[in-house]
């Protein structure tokens, strides 16, 4: 059983047939990887403003609600449950708008709860407008945990769609450091990983 | 964009950020070892978050 507001906004997203994906540090277990956080961020994939006022109406017949009058243009609204708030965006990243390929690399985690594909999420991280070390860190800890299992030729693909190349390649200097320092492979490995593709 | 870019904040990894990240990633392999699955520490992690909330 997870959290009421999660399931409902499930349930409702799925009863009008919208992709919907969490976000956010609530996901990182799916990248396994964790940490604290206080927020549930979630997206959905809107087609139309008629389709997000059947989602807004769907959501308040369940006791779910908004303060806000929801715009397809808009990035996020909030909804707030009886004891507690989600955030719900209407794309994966303030910085970048939903594509069919992330549509089609949606993760399914467990139950109905599907996340982003991991190198998608890592996207999200890089390349959100108020990035902070928070998001680095998850970067770095997703990178160490999925090494073996990441498309590092789709992460490269993503990274140059979003210009991103450079803050990554100071990522790679991280491990490069850590590889000169330690005598772990982990650092080694990753660092061929993203060699091979250049 | 270019305005968004300026925001975010610059990306300075020092070592001990990276011996951090490493541990961490084993903290979650040892509560998967011990039996945990990611599906169990998702929904603890939901539970703590609708504590506080």
């Amino acid at each position: 059983m997870i959290s009421r507001i999660l399931q409902t906004i499930l349930d409702v997203a799925s009863h009008l047939k919208i992709k919907i994906a969490v976000i956010g540090g609530l996901a990182l277990p799916a990248y396994n990887v964790a940490r604290t956080t206080l927020d549930i961020d979630i997206c959905i994939k809107i087609e139309s403003q008629k389709q997000l006022n059947l989602f807004v109406k769907g959501l308040k017949e369940n006791k779910i609600n908004t303060k806000q009058k929801p715009k397809i243009d808009h990035d996020l609204f909030t909804v707030f449950g009886k004891r507690s708030e989600a955030e719900i965006w209407l794309k994966p990243c303030d910085a970048f708008q939903w594509d069919d390929q992330m549509i089609e690399k949606l993760h399914l985690f467990f139950g109905d709860v599907k996340v982003l594909a991991v190198e998608d999420y890592l996207l999200t991280k890089l390349a959100r407008s108020d990035r902070s070390a928070v998001d680095i860190d998850d970067v770095l800890k997703i990178i160490i945990a999925n090494k073996d299992s990441l498309d590092w030729k789709y992460f490269q693909f993503r990274l140059n769609w979003e210009s991103l190349e450079n803050d990554f390649k100071d990522i790679i200097k991280a491990f490069e450091l850590d590889a000169k320092n330690n005598v772990r492979s982990i650092s080694s490995d990753i660092l061929n990983k993203f060699n091979n593709l250049l | 964009m270019d305005q968004k870019k300026l925001k975010r904040a610059p990306i300075n990894i020092t070592l001990a950020d990276i011996e951090r990240a490493y541990k961490k990633v084993e903290e979650f392999q040892r509560l998967i070892e011990r039996g945990k699955t990611p599906e169990q520490i998702f929904k603890d992690m939901l539970r703590l978050i609708e504590v506080d909330q």
